[in-house]
């Protein structure tokens, strides 16, 4: 039988259940896998852990949304105030945040994660982030450790129930491609999710992706998941560009 | 009545910060008045720039209808790839960014002090450090010219410009230069020195609204801007 991890949203998505621990790609709102958001915010599934770079883009946009309906109960990430629906969520205590940890920190902990080690060892925030108080919901202390005399914090590695990511293509084998900035880490977080969906904005044949343009390779994505196509990806972008005021408006009639 | 006659204190800060990036070097800028910094480059400095979110050489904005939903820069703001543009993945822009191959990062404070020790990413709100970190702190941890940016005073008239930081930090010792609407002081070694001051401000003048140390170099003189 041929391999054809294609499925639709609400079978790929029945994996994640109430109180999972979920990653998902991103940068403050961009490669965001946006009909699975909203696929969440539709059937409520609440009590999440979001392991996710920031906290979305601010504005009543996608990641950003799932703070404000408080489906999340606990985020772990970089910056918490990307968005003010997270800002919100957090500085009224409904969104439980331990620690912030440095972006190159936050990645090597998912990379850790993806790819069966133990953790990372990293000198940023050494004497800083290890302040005794600085986070104190933290159930012990963050660990230093000396090598060759430069001290490092012992960072864990991050895994997942679920990672949710977004590519550009992708086949029946799962073969992902990305595009520009929208690359990020979406290959880590994949291979650090125990079930892991790629949503995309084109299903090809396999073989139409040249083998070097693929990103993640099939074997680390258990569902492939059609999202919105390129077109509406970018006019879904530009619209809220010109809701932020970040691009002029079009004269009437025209559309982004 | 401000010193700087009805100016944007922030087009002050950008524009003078610009004059002290280097032809040909990798330059990371961080969010608000950083990012204008770009706007203000002296003719005939070309400089890459790098975004944390994975390139290097992204050039300016693009129109509505060229913006490319995949194609931003580390504050989700569309920006257009110049030629010879590189995309990478997070981890090795982070790595990038920690391991000193980004030669200087403009970036934004809520406090600097006299040792070069630069806060920017918590303040108390609500009893909880707030914002958050994001890719500051790998910069100030591995990019060895840090410029920090930002207004001389708060809304209250206090000095950003301290002895001796208080909130969290962002990085210790990694300010090389601070550029305020008031003045440009290097850090050094021996502390902070004063290279330029607003036009028409006085040494005094500078003294009066900075908390930190500092001697005027010999060099010193108007704000070249």
């Amino acid at each position: 039988m041929n391999i054809d991890k294609v499925m639709s949203i609400d079978a790929a998505m029945a994996h994640v259940t109430p109180g999972a621990r979920v990653m998902m790609g991103e940068f403050v709102g961009a490669g965001e896998p946006a009909k699975c958001i909203e696929w969440l915010l539709a059937h409520r599934i609440d009590r999440l852990t979001l392991i996710a770079n920031t906290s979305g883009l601010r504005g009543d946009f996608l990641m950003g949304k799932l703070f404000a309906a408080g489906l999340i109960e606990e985020y772990i990430g970089t910056h918490g105030a990307t968005s003010n629906e997270a800002s919100d969520a957090y500085l009224s205590g409904k969104l439980k945040v331990r620690q912030f940890f440095p972006m190159g920190t936050w990645a090597e902990k998912v990379r850790a994660g993806g790819h069966g080690l133990g953790g990372a060892l990293v000198p940023v925030g050494v004497g800083i982030l290890d302040q005794e108080g600085l986070f104190p919901d933290l159930e012990e202390p963050k660990r230093t450790i000396e090598i060759r005399g430069k001290t490092y914090l012992v960072e864990e590695a991050l895994t997942a129930d679920v990672s949710i990511i977004r590519g550009y293509r992708a086949d029946p084998l799962g073969n992902v491609e990305f595009r520009y900035m929208a690359t990020q880490n979406q290959k880590d977080l994949a291979m650090a999710g125990k079930f892991t969906i790629a949503e995309v904005n084109e299903i090809v044949p396999v073989g139409a992706i040249p083998p070097e343009r693929v990103g993640c390779p099939g074997p680390f994505v258990n569902a492939v998941v059609q999202g919105y196509s390129l077109a509406d990806q970018h006019t879904l972008y530009r619209d809220h560009w010109i809701k932020l005021g970040r691009l002029p408006k079009l004269p009437e009639g025209e559309t982004p | 009545m401000s010193h700087l006659h009805g100016q944007d204190p922030r087009v002050v800060i950008a524009r003078r910060c610009a004059r002290e990036l280097r032809a040909g070097e990798v330059v990371n800028l961080g969010i608000g008045i950083p990012t204008m910094t770009a706007n203000y480059l002296p003719p005939g400095v070309q400089v890459i720039f790098h975004s944390e979110n994975g390139c290097f050489g992204f050039g300016p904005k693009p129109g509505t209808l060229e913006a490319d939903s995949d194609v931003s820069n580390a504050s989700t703001e569309p920006v257009t790839l110049m030629p010879g543009a590189a995309i990478m993945d997070l981890t090795t822009s982070l790595g990038a960014m920690r391991n000193g191959y980004i030669a200087t990062s403009v970036l934004g404070g809520l406090e600097v002090d006299q040792e070069g020790n630069l806060a920017n990413w918590a303040s108390k709100r609500n009893g909880k450090w707030w914002p958050g970190i994001g890719g500051a702190m790998d910069l100030c941890y591995g990019v060895p010219r840090i410029i920090a940016a930002l207004q001389h005073t708060d809304k209250h008239g206090h000095s950003k410009v301290k002895k001796r930081t208080h909130l969290p930090l962002t990085g210790k010792g990694c300010v090389k230069v601070i550029v305020t609407d008031h003045a440009v002081f290097d850090v050094t070694p021996e502390g902070l020195v004063l290279r330029e001051a607003y036009p028409g401000l006085t040494v005094e003048n500078i003294r009066a609204v900075t908390e930190a140390d500092f001697t005027v170099s010999p060099n010193f003189g108007p704000m070249d801007i």
